[in-house]
């Protein structure tokens, strides 16, 4: 079949359209005539005698403090030792005398110089994190390293005796694959540094600086001759500081404490939700990403059974344990015929359905109403009450207190944890594969409900605040985004508080290890003994203290360790006294 | 010949493929000098990349050569609709490096569709003009061709590429002519875009003027109708500085920086110099393969794709530049040639406007790289790495090497 319209096109417009093809085709064949034969003398010295480098000077980081000034991390300044392959006239004698000096391996220079190599012209690096001393020493030896340069660059370096390495996180080197994913491209250079994780991501537009750009001549052989006085250089501006609301004291009180052990710790201000300790243990060194140590020990930390890298406190999901009962007695208490005074026999075991659910005391609380049952931590009063709600309303309040959510603490990659509702256990296990026995284990924290720390910490500080806490947080900015608002009545808080009070002052209350005995200060608190598929029970003590009109609160998480109110409570104590000791050295 | 499949591969334009191969092959030879640089990386170098891409792109065009004319012509609005859709695909993903012209697929590179839009958007144009025996002597009529091709433009535009939407226009108005648009109607279309930009220059508005008022008289319309044509442009010329201050400082930067995305003055004025002094210290030979100073010091911005031709200018000299631009001008004016001999209407448009398209590419990129014309990211047709740009461009000379044979199927 042939397309049935002819072709119209006239010789005209034939002749006219090789015309302007010629034309412009001639136009750019002129241009490069006139640049290359006629500007060849000119542009040919250009390129030997006055060549043009970019060269960029990566801006310091700003500094991590603590509430009070103190420096956490701070910038060394280290040096980076480069090679021009090109004026490298003897690599293998020029790289021994380098590795005599700075007392690195040779072949390790050499790997550096392979892996970095760009181009013959082009500096190469060789080694990094020299220090003043060494790059001193090499230059007395300048005549023999021809072809060698350094350039400073600020590394991370961290003063202080706390570790906090959850905390402020880390940096790293940007390479390919950052660069690449970065939404805007010209943001960071190949070897320029990003917060990774911790502090150091969530504010690295704060942290990160600008980095300076100077332009140098350089001869023929790619020697910096001085600058170009068309493109002025642009100095690098360091990025800004920032406060955090860590405490140094307390927060090296904490690691002490949690040296052996693993588990989290956070203490805070229950008002403001400002935390001025957090650890999750085991951690690691923070040098540890600075490039400063040794291989080993990298490797200890990264295949450490225990996981050390794992940030617990809000990437760790546990079961929250009887810690929780505070949010099951507000559900009751919103039921206008709820009478807290009511009494409920515990008989160490309760039968409900086809199934049998045990106090943690086997022998039995006998008697208990409300009051009793917090501070005894008794299972069998709120499998009782709680069987006459709904799975609903219970998730509701969970959630009310912030669980099933992220608290929202400024350090990226939080978990939410799991509140189960009515569809997620008909999703989970069908319609008809769970019973009401589930809200039975979900009003004293057991069963799917899986909470982190920093969850926990949100909770207390709510307790403590009746629902006014604000959002917990490691550095304070302008505007602190709102956090969630339980609005529950007085008289369920006034109950909800005197309970937390009797666990800790009753003289069978769960938590009385928590009490440091000084004169003036009122702790409230809840033990939670938390079973878990993984072995022992966890421990939790949540709670806060009052002092001169001050509240601390704390969350105190030890895995495996057995009874909360037995090993949990015990640290609250030690940490109680250690913040009244912080505060009379700081106020004196 | 009728009911015959096979190809006459005596008529087929030998000298279009010979010209092809040649613009490839040292293409080839400069990434291969340019990957030096890549020590160690053989399968990450511009070199490796773009030789495993001519096997499936030259494929593609041999491919094509078996597609009977009338398939082609059938499908040409299915592939106009596949390349809208295909162009608004990177949007549904994440930007890269700021912009949504690539499509990451999963694959070890990502895919640029505006370059196969274009192609599908001449297609569609050169149909559209072909089965439409246009009053080509009625202004009215060049609307629609111009708003199929302004629908792929603008896409691209607000991706952001205006190098690439720019090309993407470009065939529509040789292609009008081709099909008999008056000349003064196509003028129409610029007039108003050159009374915006030269209103910002007092000369250059007032020459403007000039050459609106006699080519007005000249084409001799209704009195009534080339008084409104002159002052309107006048208007809306006088009117432009206005409604610019108006805008905000932010939004004036917005434009500029769309308009020309190196504003930063380091930036751009640095790519040039350096990219001028590269070419112009090659002199008539060159300073040999692999020992451009400017190339391999990394003075040289983007050399694999956007300024390829100042490698080859420093390492190979005028002469083989030179020899680069008439290899590929004369495989323009072969196109043109097999264009006005084409006997059926929709086989010359496509042609012409294959033909528009590589002298835009040529023509932009070429002048960019000697700072004729302000930095603009568009490579150079069979030279430039990139995989995309690579199999479009094949997929030209496939349509090429078809539609310019007259035979009869």
């Amino acid at each position: 079949m042939m397309l049935k319209a002819d072709n119209i096109a006239s010789l005209r417009q034939y002749y006219f359209a090789v015309g302007i093809t010629c034309v412009l085709i001639t136009v750019l064949i002129l241009r490069f005539f006139q640049i290359q034969i006629l500007g060849y003398a000119q542009y040919s010295q250009k390129a030997n005698t006055n060549r043009i480098r970019k060269v960029t000077t990566s801006a310091p980081r700003g500094l991590i403090l603590d509430r009070n000034g103190q420096i956490l991390v701070d910038n060394l300044p280290t040096y980076i030792l480069k090679a021009v392959p090109g004026e490298l006239s003897q690599k293998g004698k020029t790289f021994g005398l380098i590795s005599d000096i700075i007392g690195l391996d040779s072949n390790t220079v050499l790997k550096n110089y392979k892996k970095y190599y760009r181009g013959r012209f082009i500096q190469t690096r060789l080694a990094k994190d020299l220090t003043f001393y060494q790059v001193s020493k090499l230059e007395e030896n300048r005549l023999n390293l021809e072809g060698i340069y350094y350039q400073q660059f600020p590394e991370r370096y961290f003063p202080s005796d706390v570790k906090a390495s959850h905390i402020l996180g880390y940096v790293r080197e940007v390479d390919r694959s950052i660069r690449e994913s970065s939404t805007n491209a010209n943001e960071y250079e190949l070897g320029d540094i990003i917060g990774w994780t911790g502090l150091e991501r969530s504010y690295e537009h704060f942290l990160k600086g600008q980095r300076g750009v100077q332009f140098y001549q350089v001869d023929a052989y790619g020697r910096e001759v001085g600058h170009v006085a068309d493109f002025p250089p642009r100095d690098p501006e360091p990025g800004q500081n920032i406060i955090t609301t860590i405490d140094i004291n307390v927060q090296k009180k904490l690691e002490y404490i949690m040296e052996e052990r693993r588990g989290v710790i956070i203490v805070g201000l229950p008002e403001t939700g400002e935390i001025l300790g957090a650890v999750s243990a085991p951690d690691y060194k923070p040098e540890l990403f600075t490039g400063l140590i040794l291989e080993n020990d990298w490797n200890s930390v990264l295949y450490h059974p225990e996981k050390p890298l794992v940030n617990r406190f809000s990437q760790g999901l546990y079961p929250p344990g009887s810690i929780v009962k505070m949010i099951t007695a507000s559900v009751m208490m919103d039921n206008p015929d709820f009478d807290p005074h009511a009494e409920q026999i515990c008989e160490g075991v309760y039968q409900f359905g086809d199934r049998v659910f045990a106090c943690w005391y086997t022998t039995g609380h006998g008697s208990v109403n409300l009051t009793s049952s917090i501070l005894h931590s008794c299972d069998i009063y709120f499998y009782k009450t709680i069987q006459y709600y709904e799975l609903a309303k219970l998730a509701q309040y969970f959630r009310l207190f912030g669980f099933g959510q992220p608290t929202g603490v400024d350090i990226v990659g939080e978990l939410k944890g799991t509140v189960p509702t009515t569809s997620y256990m008909n999703n989970r296990y069908g319609r008809f594969g769970w019973s009401k026995g589930a809200l039975l284990n979900f009003c004293i924290g057991q069963g799917e409900i899986l909470v982190t720390p920093m969850q926990v910490f949100n909770y207390v500080n709510l307790l403590a605040t009746r629902g006014q806490a604000l959002r917990p947080h490691f550095v304070n900015v302008d505007q602190i985004s709102e956090n969630i608002k339980p609005n529950l009545n007085t008289e369920t808080w006034d109950r909800i508080i005197f309970d937390m009070g009797q666990v800790i002052t009753h003289k069978n209350g769960t938590g009385k290890r928590a009490l440091p005995l000084i004169p003036g200060m009122k702790v409230y608190g809840k033990t939670g003994t938390a079973e878990n598929p993984h072995g022992e029970d966890h421990a939790w003590f949540i709670g806060w203290m009052n002092y001169h009109e001050k509240n601390y609160s704390i969350v105190v998480l030890l895995e495996n360790a057995g009874s909360g109110g037995v090993v949990a409570a015990p640290v609250a104590r030690e940490v109680f006294k250690d913040i009244v000791k912080v505060n009379q050295l700081v106020s004196r | 010949m009728i009911g015959s499949q096979s190809i006459p591969y005596k008529e087929m334009p030998l000298r279009i493929i010979w010209s092809v191969a040649f613009l490839s092959l040292v293409g080839l030879v400069v990434l291969n000098s340019i990957s030096q640089q890549y020590q160690g990386r053989f399968l990450d170098t511009p070199f490796t990349k773009q030789f495993l891409f001519l096997f499936p792109a030259a494929l593609i065009a041999y491919i094509i050569i078996f597609i009977p004319r009338y398939t082609i012509h059938k499908y040409t609005y299915t592939l106009y609709a596949l390349g809208i859709i295909f162009v608004l695909l990177p949007y549904t993903g994440n930007p890269h490096a700021g912009t949504y012209r690539w499509f990451d697929l999963g694959l070890p590179f990502a895919i640029q569709p505006s370059e196969f839009a274009k192609v599908f958007t001449t297609l569609a144009l050169a149909r559209y003009l072909s089965d439409h025996t246009l009053q080509m002597k009625h202004f009215t009529s060049i609307i629609i061709p111009i708003g199929l091709a302004l629908v792929p433009t603008l896409i691209v535009m607000n991706q952001p590429d205006l190098g690439t939407a720019i090309v993407m226009m470009t065939p529509i108005l040789p292609m009008l002519y081709w099909s008999g648009a008056r000349p003064f109607y196509l003028f129409l279309v610029l007039a108003p875009i050159f009374s915006m930009v030269t209103a910002f220059h007092t000369t250059a508005f007032t020459l403007w003027a000039i050459v609106l008022g006699v080519v007005i008289i000249t084409a001799r319309p209704k009195l009534v109708l080339s008084l409104f044509l002159f002052f309107g442009n006048i208007f809306l010329g006088l009117l432009s500085p206005y409604a610019w201050n108006s805008l905000t400082l932010y939004q004036q930067n917005r434009i500029l920086t769309f308009i020309n995305p190196e504003k930063d003055p380091l930036g751009a004025a640095y790519q040039i110099i350096q990219s001028k002094t590269a070419i112009g210290s090659g002199g008539l030979l060159g300073k040999g393969w692999g020992e451009g100073t400017q190339t391999h010091l990394k003075f040289l911005p983007v050399q694999d794709s956007d300024f390829i031709l100042s490698v080859i200018g420093e390492e190979m000299g005028f002469m083989m530049i030179s020899t680069i631009l008439i290899v590929i001008g004369y495989l323009i004016m072969q196109i043109l040639k097999r264009s006005f001999l084409s006997k059926d209407r929709f086989s010359s448009l496509a042609l012409i406007g294959i033909a528009a398209i590589l002298l835009a590419h040529v023509f932009v990129n070429t002048a960019m790289t000697v700072g004729l014309i302000p930095v603009k990211g568009l490579p150079f047709p069979f030279l430039s790495a990139g995989g995309s740009f690579l199999i479009a461009s094949y997929i030209m000379v496939g349509l090429v090497l078809k539609l310019s044979v007259n035979y009869t199927d």
